[in-house]
């Protein structure tokens, strides 16, 4: 059994410790919004946070998870209204929409550790996360209106 | 359990229209378990529900909801398609529920999501029958209000009599109207009267896809379903001479190790498939599998050979003519002055985000089948024959797809899944990896092109194309001594009009390499060979490369979108050392011209500053997916022409994975500026024509720059 | 960029003392180099070696320098501040950014990818607990130095990351070091052993840690 917390609930998995979290969030746990890009840390599909780190849960063992606190797309807010979230919908940032979960989860940990980045902040935290449909130009839009809509609900 | 299409027609409540071009409108109503809008497909219905019509289903309580026939792979469709008919019908979108409809082209008509066809095929239609459904529900109104018609309105789902005020929603109206005759020429809005068409409006699929709540096919599960993973020929045809399951069998969770077959048209590829309870189990299975392959039996290519071939074939062959006028090719003997260049694309693969999966069930009476699926039809037509059932008893649902690109139009992933279903009893989820998806094809073909021209009096006197590669038709049986018919896909069609000797054809080639349909498909490729050496006949010609193109292209649209990229681009009045490239392509009926401007970057090489797009698809539907699809065709665009490419060795792709077959990155991307030509021409195609003429207006700017005419793809910016 | 800027004038009277301190020591290191530099070639560290031998010292400095000049130990050296990757040392995919620690920004910190241990399978992320680049204000530069060059930067204090002898010595068993030697499939491995390395390394620094000449 391997206990950790995901989406602030406290569960046992009986998986392998060499599993990737990728597939007991997909599989195990039901959780399909993380997504199978390429499984090599290459795209970015499969970000979720640990212990509030955009770690590629593709790569990340489950021995690695072990104890620790797992937030997955669904669990980033109740009601889809992160800033990131919402920017991306103002926006209509997704076209495909599966590398999605993958970019707001990235972009999360972004807007957290510099509320007001810059073009090429958005650039050193996003390249990681591909896009097969091109949609970077709303992405950087996005980020950008998540920015201050984040200090908006500050003020 | 699912229940499948073939409702019972006595339980249905539909009246059948006529004159609406053979589909059929069917005025029904179901009731949802709750009030809240949800993803249902129609064979989710209850028993207790009726089944109901091709597009609109109206529900008691009044709620609308609005079939899309056609699949949702980033391109809109499921946006689009409601967005037509909540404006003729009078619903609002805010209010409306949209479902997939499973395959069934006799309901539906065609519903393969290729050729950015969805809106130009099937918008007239939609705006038909949708304001068919309004008059009639305005005419149950009437009736059982007891006034004139001609005195109620509908706005909103709901029908007014505008004297009283009297109001009752769609709901209340729908079992009435049903019975009702269909008028035969209901009234359609006039452009400027629309209120949702031509409209910015947001993409009602869009939250869905911020909170991971959006079912794409590697989403979806099925009751009592095992996963699968398959190990195939990595040189595509080769069959299967022994394999060892006996380490895979060993890795826990892995239920059965068996040899399946995959249909890929006419030909059969073979696999052994590891099947487990979880994808991780079943991709661990596969790599404890060993497989020894006979290859024996068919040519293994490598892309020196490749492209050599088509080179000596391209020095020493005619080729089967598609379009010949005049005499070029005697001109072209006679002139001493001419120009004779080769352009050279590369096979690329496709690599949506989503890796391709597929979901089969084979039952006794029926085979259901769920995922990420362009082109159901096509899968009815092939597993029916394959598996000797009923066409009307394979079930195709489409779930929504992380891309498709052309490669979720093809058959041989759902064949294989059937297969295995089959073997193994029950339901499974065949999972490719992204390995799987970048290697084992089908790739857009890598193609050759002679191109030969001359000038006279600064026009183009003669011009030749002759085109070596792959036809994709050939592996759905198509014709070997007739020319692909898409050798000019991509060529603007009044440069017929002004260039009087012109012949464009196809030079036979062939490989053992599967190759189908990529984005735009041959558009993508001829349009860099073609849009390039116009560029290098209007320099021959002393010409600016903008007005070159302008005065061979003598007709209205083609000129006012040579207005509009002048003038956004600010074309006349760039400076002698920037570096400015144009070109204008037509796919699936709409042109779409760009401007790229480059400058030397400091590092060495050449950046992309800025592109300006300029669309002219006709009539057209939501402006801001226009806009995006024409800004994620370019980021695409610019992978093809700079980044990459799919080699082989012996038959054997030499790329893997994102590690070496590199996509585009947000830190890559120039800014990006789109515009649309209004008018109300025929609806042209919005998904795919945004991408050809990125990778000629490219080259054409490095020419400008720096001299350097780039001919083969891709290239390195760096290393310009 | 713009932002960097404003983050300047808002700088507070805590960041200012720190960044003069910086300033401070990087001068005086500057000014300790230099002066070095006048007085002697052969010695930077301020501890007596147990025999002094130039041509010996020189001699594993050579050896040394092939292992550190090797892609394990050169593309987390670089001179930008983007690691290198694979055999070739080209710039990493993706361009992660060193950050103010070396170990990343944002959703690019390297553990994000790097995990505590190498990923199974051809061309998956190398791991170790440690991953990471060298910090900001630290950078020691491998790529593009030539042996005299970096056998200098290793033993000058105010570029080493403040390490004496003992601390240089112990380096040859530092964690990130030796995983050099466990590459991860597909990596080649440096030209020496690990154990031939550590034993050519401490040659260098114990026979007085001269520099080669080029």
């Amino acid at each position: 059994m391997i206990q950790l917390t995901v989406n602030g609930k406290t569960e046992n998995l009986d998986v392998s410790p060499e599993m990737p979290l990728l597939w007991a969030i997909r599989d195990t746990l039901g959780l399909t919004g993380t997504k199978f890009g390429c499984g090599v840390a290459q795209c970015g599909a499969c970000v979720v946070h640990l212990n509030g780190e955009a770690v590629r849960s593709c790569v990340t063992k489950m021995s690695r998870a072990e104890g620790k606190n797992v937030v997955t797309i669904e669990g980033l807010s109740e009601n889809n209204d992160h800033p990131a979230q919402k920017a991306w919908q103002e926006i209509d940032v997704p076209q495909c929409g599966y590398c999605h979960s993958g970019q707001i989860m990235s972009a999360a940990v972004l807007l957290r550790e510099n509320p007001n980045p810059t073009d090429q902040d958005i650039d050193d935290a996003m390249a990681g996360n591909i896009c097969r449909c091109g949609t970077y130009p709303r992405i950087r839009k996005a980020i950008q209106l998540a920015s201050q809509m984040q200090e908006k609900s500050r003020i | 359990m699912t229940k499948n299409n073939n409702v019972d027609t006595t339980r249905r409540n539909f009246l059948k229209l006529t004159g609406l071009g053979g589909a059929a409108l069917c005025l029904g109503f179901y009731f949802p378990a709750d009030g809240v809008p949800t993803l249902v497909r129609p064979s989710e219905l209850s028993e207790s529900d009726i089944e109901l019509c091709p597009w609109i289903i109206i529900n008691p309580s009044g709620k609308v909801t609005i079939v899309n026939h056609r699949a949702e792979m980033g391109q809109g469709s499921y946006h689009s398609v409601p967005q037509i008919v909540a404006e003729e019908l009078e619903v609002d979108m805010k209010d409306i529920n949209v479902i997939f409809a499973i395959g069934n082209e006799k309901k539906y008509g065609g519903q393969v999501t290729g050729g950015s066809s969805t809106i130009r095929s099937s918008y007239k239609n939609l705006l038909k029958l949708s304001a068919t459904a309004r008059e009639m529900l305005i005419a149950a109104a009437a009736a059982k209000w007891n006034v004139s018609v001609a005195d109620c309105y509908a706005e909103s789902g709901h029908v007014i009599h505008k004297p009283s005020g009297k109001k009752a929603h769609y709901g209340e109206l729908a079992v009435a109207a049903s019975k009702l005759s269909a008028p035969k020429e209901p009234k359609l809005k006039k452009i400027s009267e629309y209120k949702l068409i031509r409209k910015p409006l947001k993409r009602i699929d869009t939250p869905l896809k911020t909170n991971g709540s959006l079912i794409f096919g590697l989403d979806k599960r099925i009751p009592g379903m095992l996963f699968a993973s398959v190990e195939r020929d990595p040189r595509y045809f080769g069959k299967v001479k022994s394999f060892d399951a006996s380490k895979a069998l060993k890795v826990p969770g892995v239920k059965r190790v068996f040899k399946v077959n995959m249909g890929y048209y006419e030909y059969i590829r073979e696999g052994v498939a590891v099947i487990a309870d979880s994808t991780w189990a079943a991709l661990e299975g596969r790599k404890a599998l060993k497989v020894e392959w006979d290859t024996s039996s068919f040519k293994h290519w490598s892309t020196p050979e490749i492209f050599e071939t088509q080179n000596k074939l391209l020095k020493t062959q005619e080729g089967m003519p598609l379009k010949t006028q005049g005499n070029p090719t005697e001109i072209l003997s006679k002139k001493t002055k001419k120009l004779d260049v080769v352009y050279q694309t590369p096979y690329q693969s496709h690599v949506a985000m989503e890796p391709i999966n597929c979901i089969a069930h084979y039952k006794k009476d029926s085979i259901e089948i769920w995922g990420p699926i362009q082109a159901p039809g096509w899968i009815q037509d092939d597993i029916s024959k394959q598996f000797k059932i009923d066409k009307e008893k394979v079930i195709v649902n489409m779930t929504f797809l992380g891309g498709g690109f052309g490669r979720k139009a093809m058959i041989d992933y759902p064949s294989e899944a059937v297969g295995i279903s089959k073997i193994l009893g029950g339901p499974v989820q065949v999972v490719w990896t992204r390995e799987d998806d970048a290697t084992l094809g089908p790739f857009r073909p890598g193609i050759s092109y002679r191109c030969e021209g001359t000038i006279a009096d600064g026009k183009i006197e003669a011009l030749k194309f002759r085109m070596a590669g792959q036809n994709n038709d050939h592996w759905r049986g198509g014709s070997k001594t007739e020319p692909n018919r898409s050798t000019s896909e991509g060529f603007l069609k009044p440069y017929y009009e002004s260039i009087k000797n012109l012949s464009i054809s196809d030079v036979l080639f062939e490989t053992t390499i599967p190759t189908s349909f990529w984005r735009s498909v041959y558009a993508s490729t001829n349009g860099f060979a073609y849009e390039s050496f116009i560029d290098e006949m209007a320099y021959e010609a002393g010409k600016d490369p903008m007005k070159f193109r302008r005065e061979h292209l003598q007709e209205e649209r083609c000129q006012k979108l040579i207005d509009k990229m002048e003038e956004v681009s600010g074309w006349k009045n760039r400076s002698k050392n920037e570096g400015f490239g144009v070109a204008i392509t037509e796919c699936f009926n709409s042109t779409v011209g760009h401007v790229v401007k480059v400058s030397k970057n400091l590092h060495g090489g050449v950046k992309i500053d800025k592109v300006w797009a300029v669309m002219d698809c006709g009539w057209y539907v939501n402006p801001d997916i226009i806009h995006a699809q024409v800004e994620g065709s370019i980021v695409m665009g610019l992978g093809a022409a700079t980044t990459h490419q799919i080699t082989f060795k012996d038959n054997v792709v030499e790329q893997h994975n994102f590690y070496d077959y590199p996509l585009p990155r947000i830190n890559e991307i120039p800014p990006i500026e789109v515009y649309i030509i209004d008018n109300e021409e025929d609806a042209g195609g919005v998904g795919e024509p945004g991408l050809p003429p990125f990778a000629p207006a490219l080259t054409n700017a490095i020419f400008d720059l720096t001299g350097k005419r780039i001919r083969t793809l891709p290239f390195k910016l760096s290393e310009v | 960029m713009i932002q960097k800027g404003t983050n300047s004038k808002l700088m507070s009277t805590k960041t200012k003392i720190i960044l003069i301190a910086v300033i401070l020591v990087s001068t005086i290191g500057l000014a300790f180099t230099v002066s070095m530099h006048r007085i002697t070639e052969k010695e930077y560290i301020g501890i007596t070696p147990i025999k002094k031998d130039s041509v010996a010292s020189v001699a594993a400095f050579k050896q040394v320098y092939k292992v550190l000049m090797s892609p394990r130990c050169l593309n987390c050296h670089p001179k930008g501040d983007i690691p290198l990757q694979g055999d070739n040392s080209v710039v990493h995919t993706m361009q992660p950014k060193r950050g103010k620690d070396g170990k990343g920004v944002y959703a690019m910190k390297c553990a994000n990818c790097h995990q505590p241990e190498n990923s199974p399978g051809l061309q998956t992320p190398p791991g170790n607990p440690e991953w990471h680049l060298p910090p900001a204000d630290m950078k020691m530069v491998f790529e593009g130095k030539t042996a005299h060059e970096l056998a200098k930067q290793l033993v000058n204090p105010e570029l080493n990351g403040h390490k004496d002898l003992e601390k240089l010595i112990a380096h040859a068993d530092d964690g990130l070091v030796k995983a050099g030697w466990n590459p991860g499939k597909g990596r080649t491995v440096p030209p020496l052993t690990h154990a031939q390395f550590k034993k050519a390394w401490i040659t260098w620094l114990q026979t007085g840690a001269y520099a080669p000449a080029k």
